[in-house]
């Protein structure tokens, strides 16, 4: 994320990375947070932009749940110029049925990543997810959400799904809706335990691509 | 617990955030902590340990951290040179240290890494005596011949084994590597050699001189391949007695980055203690500057006071 703001801020764009709360640098863990504070925490971010880079609107940049997240907090903030969804969690209950059935077939294969009794939070190769979370992420639905976005969307993936051809589709209706497939690793549940990491470089390169075809001011 | 994002450097700055604890319970205002980077995960770190600990170790242990990120590496701008990873983390940490002394008078570091990080802390350790502790993560440790014992003897009477080893043999089965486990191509895989072992020779003989100075050094294992027992580091590097001046951590179920949430709440609270008692042994007198916060150090002695 990092490299695509720095490609961005060469455009001229002035971009805003954050964590959400209890995620990453910020503050708090995640105890008793859930989705809708996430949004919050977009609302916040998109405020912080507009006073730090004096600018009228902001593009909102979202990856896999951040998409979703972004998309929520899109509807209805007329201080969002467009949405841009890399890889986009499409079903947020669709999203944990995935993680519990992941957690499982670990377990059969010798891992002690689990599902934690009695509370039902959810830990998965060192993330975690409360049940507060776990319950508002459930109600989020790309698909219903999409359409109230009143800004324009584009949908770039780094490969193909259901979900995402579904999504797309549903989507291509509106002219203000772009959609491009860049292949590129996207494996995100990945661990590697010697430190290497994803570079997926093409959806970085088609981002900036798309943000630079628009202009700084569209 | 205050943190603020920080900056060091003028050019192609290395990033990094400073947690301060309460003033009212800081216990060592001459001495930070500074946490290294893990390979190429940023400072937050694997399962964001490092804010985990950086956080812990000020509210719990009264201490200032500074998690940053070495050039190259998360939020810090690579740096052009001719020194390797490794050289380069040494010059940094030290880089940091000098910063964190002229800003917060801090004149006394305890390191922290994980894996390549805790290889840095060792390098810089033996480069610099303003380090009094080191907190290494799977640190460097050679195989012993009861290692190995434990490591090929259940593989030596396991009928399994065998089998698998006959059908490789035959060419029945191939093991797997690289990228057809990850299911990654290597050309968007990066994996930079931070993690290389030097003979051990050249460590026992850094580890002498490190014990000799009085350095202490937590070490804390994990169930990786090649550390099997409790005392393994000791012997490893015979004859270098270490005292009290080294503790070691074994936790064989715990995987190497921490993925699980007790694992990483013990080894958190493993560090803190120790930090905690290594405070207290060689804390020296201080008094506060009354309205600047600046400090004064009222005694240049390491020694511990009575």
């Amino acid at each position: 994320m990092r490299r695509l703001a720095v490609n961005l801020s060469q455009l001229g764009y002035s971009v805003l990375r954050f964590d959400y709360r209890g995620t990453g640098d910020s503050a708090g863990d995640l105890t008793g947070v859930t989705a809708d504070d996430w949004v919050e925490d977009v609302e916040y971010a998109i405020q912080e932009a507009v006073d730090m880079a004096a600018v009228p609107k902001v593009a909102l940049i979202g990856l896999r749940l951040g998409a979703l997240v972004a998309a929520k907090a899109a509807k209805n903030n007329n201080q969002v110029s467009r949405l841009l969804m890399w890889d986009p969690i499409v079903d947020g209950s669709s999203y944990l049925h995935d993680i519990r059935s992941t957690v499982l077939e670990a377990q059969n294969q010798g891992s002690r990543s689990r599902i934690l009794e009695p509370d039902g939070t959810l830990h998965f190769n060192g993330f975690s997810m409360p049940v507060p979370f776990q319950e508002t992420l459930s109600n989020l639905r790309l698909n219903d959400l999409a359409t109230t976005v009143s800004v324009p969307i584009a949908q770039i993936v780094s490969h193909e799904t259901e979900a995402f051809t579904s999504l797309s589709y549903q989507l291509s209706e509106r002219t203000d809706f772009y959609y491009e497939l860049a292949p590129a690793p996207h494996d995100w549940n990945y661990v590697d335990h010697v430190g290497g990491i994803l570079w997926p470089k093409p959806v970085i390169d088609a981002i900036a691509t798309y943000f630079d075809r628009r202009g700084v001011n569209a | 617990m205050r943190e603020q994002v920080v900056m060091v450097g003028d050019d192609l700055p290395l990033v990094g955030v400073l947690t301060e604890p309460d003033p009212e319970k800081m216990s060592a205002p001459d001495t930070a902590v500074i946490l290294l980077n893990s390979g190429v995960i940023h400072r937050v770190g694997s399962c964001r340990l490092s804010v985990t600990l950086g956080r812990n170790l000020s509210e719990r242990a009264g201490l200032a951290t500074f998690r940053f990120d070495f050039s190259g590496i998360g939020d810090s701008e690579a740096r052009r040179g001719t020194l390797t990873a490794a050289q380069a983390a040494v010059e940094e940490v030290q880089e940091v240290m000098d910063y964190l002394n002229q800003w917060k008078q801090f004149d006394r570091f305890i390191l922290y890494g994980l894996c390549s990080g805790a290889f840095a802390s060792y390098r810089t350790a033996l480069s610099d005596e303003r380090v009094i502790g080191t907190v290494q993560l799977d640190g460097y440790c050679y195989q012993t011949w009861k290692s190995y014992m434990l490591h090929y003897a259940p593989r030596v009477l396991s009928p399994a084994r065998w089998y698998q080893f006959v059908l490789r043999k035959l060419g029945l089965i191939k093991l797997r590597k690289g990228a057809e486990v990850s299911g990654i191509e290597e050309r968007y895989f990066e994996v930079p050699n931070f993690a290389g072992y030097p003979p051990r020779q050249e460590v026992k003989q850094g580890l002498r001189e490190l014990n000799d100075r009085g350095l202490s050094m937590l070490y804390v294992f994990f169930g990786n391949e090649y550390y099997k027992y409790q005392k393994q580091f000791e012997d490893c590097f015979k004859p270098v007695v270490f005292g009290d001046n080294l503790t070691v951590i074994h936790y064989p179920h715990a995987t190497h980055i921490l993925s699980e949430p007790e694992d990483r709440k013990a080894v958190v609270e493993s560090i803190s203690d120790w930090a905690q008692d290594l405070i207290k042994r060689t804390q020296r007198p201080f008094r506060n500057g009354s309205e600047t916060g600046y400090r004064v150090s009222l005694c240049a002695s390491n020694e511990t006071p009575d």
